[in-house]
């Protein structure tokens, strides 16, 4: 009789008990996938800005191009047609995302060197106001913003992975050129770098798909 | 420090920078010397002594003071020492220590800090200017200055600046720093603390005023009435930036906009179309953008009005009303059909159409262009007729909707006619079998009067009292157990007599040039004593009177085809059917010239005159030889004279037959005072000279010049003359010269000895003309002229008797009708004796003697 009494009480007691278990294994949940949401919107977002500021960048770079082969008088076109050693490739390497986020970040590392070099002999070779000049230093300033926008989301992503510190290393620059060596280069360069910014946004898009919500999932289970 | 090293006195803190509102201690230690103990010191704010209720003793070598720091003015805090002794005498400068108290206060927080970046050609300017809200106080000697700082996220730059203001601005390098993560703050600091405002923290294109919409363009569409399509372009790449737009509009001259809703204009579009506007309108639009992000960045401003008018759309349904008024007839009405442009004219009106019932063919009628609506047709309507009326409007596009217009039969409820001294009713009964009586009640002015009738009766006369010229107002009230029904009511007058008064006419502003505005009040019902059926309105000039008909419902009219600079007298009669009642003469002067004709009489003056001068100037710079010749002819010139180139041998043979050939006559005129002023002057002179006078000196001009080619000079003898001059007034001495050579230019005389003088005592008696001195002196240069027209013949003919009155009248009758002629003219066949012939016949009056050239 005890026992069935206690037995009833410890009924009793299970039923709200459970009851609330279930209530906070729901709350868990629901708080769990808030997170989960609320980090991949962030993912989407640092992207998506990625994405912004590196279509600006194309668009600057081309526009540059347009005002590069103007500038350089006649033979303008041929200038870019010519091939030119030691500079950075266009094509994103790596086979795990982060590896090829952080391709993306050291290719445009190794182009500002070479951006550097192409101002400098502009510089020469153009006035003080020509819009080439100006043009060059925003490509410049805004490629850098993007480098920097690309490490962070990096960092965001792969926060227990390392980043490689920029500038030095494997980047060669040319020796001495003519003039005509320089404009050659000049234009080489900016092609090149306009290639990569049109694999950039690919690779971005990709990332997206992979990286975001692959967020979702890791922090669902 | 030699100098503290030397004090008695120090306060410690040094010169601090006290916040205002707090309290603020000191402290005072005696060093360096033991002749006082701090009992003996006491503290001076500025001037004023610190009471001692704010001192705190320490120890006997120091003494605190706790002030409150009050007012924004900085002062001095001193620390002195009581002359308690002679060593204060001897060391007064080391027994005081002063400190600068600093006053302030403490920086406040920056509020409203706000930031904007705004365009520059495609790129975004690199500078971004920022604006904040200082909060607090501040004096001038604890001043607040302020640090904005931006931070760009992710690429750690970091731009600083200062400034005293409350705005400043940062500049990046190379380039806005487009889709980076900015923060900005503003920090306020002073002596007394620093603060920081809140931080923004926005995306870099949250920050940006871009330039507004370029190319707005407005498109009107001709199958779109109510629409209009606005383009523009982007004023900024949108890589840069994601742009909303908005929109505003107005019709032209209208201050007030519509704003065309944001979540229409919310997508990155650059072209849209406004709906449900007026055709035929000119609208003007304005658009502006943004960031399109919600709530961030700033509205750039409107752009530039682009302006169009909508296409022409068919018209609204026009405004069709009527005028009725009583007919010519019996049972007749008169209706006037009258419309208005449609509210919706959409476009410019050009007429109606006007069908009446059963036409099937629409009258179309032009649009009036002057007053407010237009007269489209009159009829005369029986009353017992009713009538539809259908009217469209045209404009270029096509014809409105009709608009009816029903006219009913003139209601017959209540019929009210006078007769034998009364009015008599007559009415129709409702269509109730609750009636239960009829009340019959007439109205004037405040008067009320009433009758009840039977429910059965259909005709009554009014039983009150009524009075002749007075408008009543008759109903009849249908009673249904004492509740009231519709009444049916009329006015009339039991007997109409002509107005009291015409009213007053007078003009609407001052007369025009061929126009004039006439207006005037509504008679007072009182003063009508009769239904006005018309007005009469009378205009008079001093030429002609006219009069024109006019509504009994018009106050105005404009009179038209007047006559400029004349003096109207106008009057109005008012009728009624028993009479009319004229008005005062109101007068008035049109003006006499319309506007602009005198600025175009002045012109055409001007360019008439002109032209004239122009003309003038012209002939005279074309024919100014000629104009010369005939003012001022070429006089010669002695000094000229061929005399000079004259050979003293010429030929006297070859000049022979020229004195053969003479024809010519000089003749001299001598009017009587001439002779007596002649002969009195020789009559001293001739004594002397008793001698001939050479005609070159004494009969020289015409006379001498004119036909004489002989080279003989003529020589005069007066003396019988002078006598003939004193003897007789009536009679005149002829000399003629018959050899003269004029003047000296001509050709000279190779044998002045053998001058020929011929000498008349002609006892002729003056011509009449020759009797009046000053006519004679007047012309006498002219009839000298005429004389040798006289053929020369007739002379040698008669010269035989120089005393024959018979001759002399002949010949004076010939002088006077000829005239002066040349010399060629003058020229005739010799007689066979020259050269007796001539010194005999050639008699020529003298008149005035010598005549220059």
């Amino acid at each position: 009789m005890n026992g069935h009494v206690k037995s009833m009480r410890f009924q009793q007691f299970m039923e709200p008990a459970t009851t609330l278990l279930s209530l906070l294994l729901v709350m868990a949940v629901d708080s769990t996938r808030i997170v989960a949401a609320s980090r991949n919107q962030q993912c989407g977002n640092s992207l998506q800005q990625t994405l912004k500021l590196t279509r600006l960048v194309q668009r600057e770079s081309v526009n540059l191009i347009k005002t590069y082969k103007a500038s350089q008088g006649e033979m303008a076109e041929h200038l870019c047609k010519a091939s030119v050693n030691n500079v950075p490739d266009p094509n994103i390497s790596g086979l795990e995302p982060s590896e090829r986020l952080l391709s993306i970040y050291t290719h445009l590392q190794d182009f500002f060197p070479h951006f550097k070099r192409v101002y400098e002999q502009q510089t020469d070779l153009q006035s003080t106001t020509s819009p080439l000049l100006r043009e060059l230093s925003h490509l410049n300033a805004s490629s850098r913003n993007l480098a920097d926008l690309i490490t962070s989301f990096y960092r965001s992503l792969f926060p227990n992975l390392p980043v490689p510190e920029p500038a030095g290393g494997p980047t060669t620059l040319p020796p001495s050129q003519n003039v005509f060596q320089q404009k050659v280069y000049g234009c080489v360069v900016l092609k090149t770098f306009k290639e990569l910014l049109s694999n950039v946004p690919r690779e971005l898009r990709t990332l997206k798909s992979k990286v975001c919500r692959r967020i979702q999932i890791y922090t669902l289970f | 420090m030699p100098h503290l090293l030397l004090a008695h006195l120090l306060i410690a803190p040094q010169s601090p920078n006290l916040e205002i509102g707090t309290n603020f201690t000191a402290t005072c230690m005696i060093i360096n010397t033991d002749k006082f103990t701090a009992d003996d010191l006491y503290w001076n704010l500025s001037q004023a002594t610190v009471s001692r209720d704010q001192y705190t003793k320490i120890n006997e070598s120091a003494l605190n003071v706790t002030v409150p720091i009050i007012g924004e003015k900085s002062e001095w805090l001193f620390c002195l020492c009581k002359k308690v002794s002679p060593y204060f005498a001897l060391n007064k400068d080391k027994c005081i220590h002063g400190i600068y108290l600093t006053k302030g206060y403490r920086p406040g927080k920056p509020e409203n800090l706000s930031c904007q970046a705004v365009q520059e050609t495609e790129y975004i300017s690199t500078t971004i200017s920022c604006k904040w809200d200082p909060v607090g106080h501040q004096t001038t000697n604890v001043p607040t200055s302020y640090t904005l700082t931006v931070a760009v996220h992710f690429s750690s730059t970091t731009y600083n600046v200062s400034t005293q203001e409350n705005h400043a601005m940062v500049h990046f390098v190379s380039s806005f720093p487009t889709h980076m993560m900015l923060e900005i703050w503003v920090e306020a600091h002073n002596k007394l603390g620093r603060i920081e405002s809140e931080h923004l923290k926005e995306d870099a294109g949250w920050f940006v005023k871009t330039n507004p919409p370029s190319d707005v363009k407005l498109i009107s569409e001709k199958s779109f009435p109510t629409s209009l399509l606005i383009n523009w372009t982007h004023p900024i790449p949108k890589e840069y930036l994601k742009l909303t737009y908005q929109i505003r509009f107005c019709p032209n001259g209208s201050q007030s906009w519509t704003y065309v809703p944001l979540v229409d204009t919310a997508m990155d579009i650059q072209s849209f179309r406004l709906q449900n506007l007026q055709p035929d309108t000119v609208y003007v639009t304005q658009v502006c953008c943004k960031n399109s992000r919600n709530g961030s960045g700033y509205w750039s401003n409107w752009s530039t009005n682009a302006t169009v008018r909508t296409s022409e759309d068919r018209p609204g349904k026009p405004d069709l009303w009527r005028i009725i008024a009583e007919g010519d007839g019996i049972n007749e009405r008169r209706v006037q059909f009258i419309c208005k442009d449609p509210v919706l004219a959409n476009g410019r009106i050009t007429g109606f159409n006007i069908r009446i019932q059963d036409q099937k063919v629409p009258s179309p009628v032009n649009r009036s262009e002057s007053g407010s609506f237009t007269i489209l047709q009159q009829i005369h309507l029986a009353d017992k007729k009713s009538v539809k009326v259908y009217v469209t409007a045209d404009n270029s596009v096509g014809k409105s909707v009709e608009a009816l217009l029903v006219i009913p039969e003139k209601s017959h409820e209540l019929k009210v006619w006078p007769q034998g001294g009364r009015l008599w009713l007559e009415w129709k009964p409702p269509n109730s079998t609750a009636l239960s009586e009829y009340v019959v009640e007439w109205v004037s002015g405040d008067q009320t009067d009433w009758q009840r009738e039977n429910r059965n009766t259909r005709r009554t006369a009014i039983k009150g009292n009524l009075e002749k010229f007075v408008c009543y107002n008759v109903s009849v009230y249908p009673m249904y157990s004492g509740r009231t029904g519709k009444p049916a009511s009329t006015a009339v007058f039991l007997e109409q007599g002509a107005p009291l008064e015409a009213p007053a006419v007078r003009l609407n502003g001052k007369p025009g040039h061929d126009e004039a505005e006439l207006v005037w009040k509504e008679l007072p019902q009182r003063r009508r004593r009769g239904f006005i059926t018309n007005y009469t309105i009378f205009y008079t000039s001093a030429t002609k009177k006219q009069k024109i008909t006019v509504p009994a419902d018009t106050t105005s009219y404009t009179l038209k085809s007047l006559t400029g600079n004349t003096k109207y007298d106008v009057w109005i009669i008012a009728s009624t059917i028993n009479g009319s009642t004229a008005s005062f003469n109101h007068s008035f002067t049109t003006l006499k010239y319309a506007p602009g004709e005198m600025e175009g009489i002045v012109v055409g003056v001007s360019l008439g005159f002109l032209f004239i001068v122009v003309v003038t100037m012209l002939l005279c710079v074309y024919k100014k030889d000629a104009i010369k010749v005939n003012f001022w002819p070429r006089i010669p010139d002695p000094g000229e004279s061929t005399i000079g180139n004259w050979s003293p041998d010429y030929p006297l043979k070859a000049e022979r037959p020229k004195e053969n050939g003479l024809c010519g006559v000089s003749v001299l005129d001598v009017d009587v005072c001439d002779g007596k002023c002649v002969f009195e002057e020789d009559k001293a002179s001739l004594p002397l000279k008793k001698d001939k006078y050479l005609s070159e000196e004494h009969s020289s001009g015409i006379g001498g010049s004119s036909c004489m080619s002989s080279p003989r000079q003529s020589v005069s003898d007066s003396d019988e003359g002078g006598d003939m001059a004193d003897t007789t007034a009536s009679t005149v001495q002829y000399s003629s010269v018959v050899a003269s050579n004029g003047y000296k230019g001509q050709t000279p005389n190779s044998q002045p000895q053998q001058a020929i003088f011929s000498r008349s005592e002609s006892t002729q008696p003056l011509l009449d003309s020759e009797e009046n001195p000053d006519t004679l002196l007047q012309d006498g240069s002219r009839q000298s002229h005429r004389f040798p027209r006289r053929p020369c013949s007739t002379h040698t003919a008669g010269s035989d008797d120089g005393t024959n009155p018979g001759d002399i009248m002949e010949q004076q009758g010939a002088l006077e009708s000829l005239d002066f002629c040349p010399l060629e003219e003058d020229c005739e066949q010799p007689t066979a004796d020259g050269q007796s012939a001539a010194p005999v016949s050639n008699y020529m009056l003298q008149l005035g003697g010598y005549r220059p050239q």
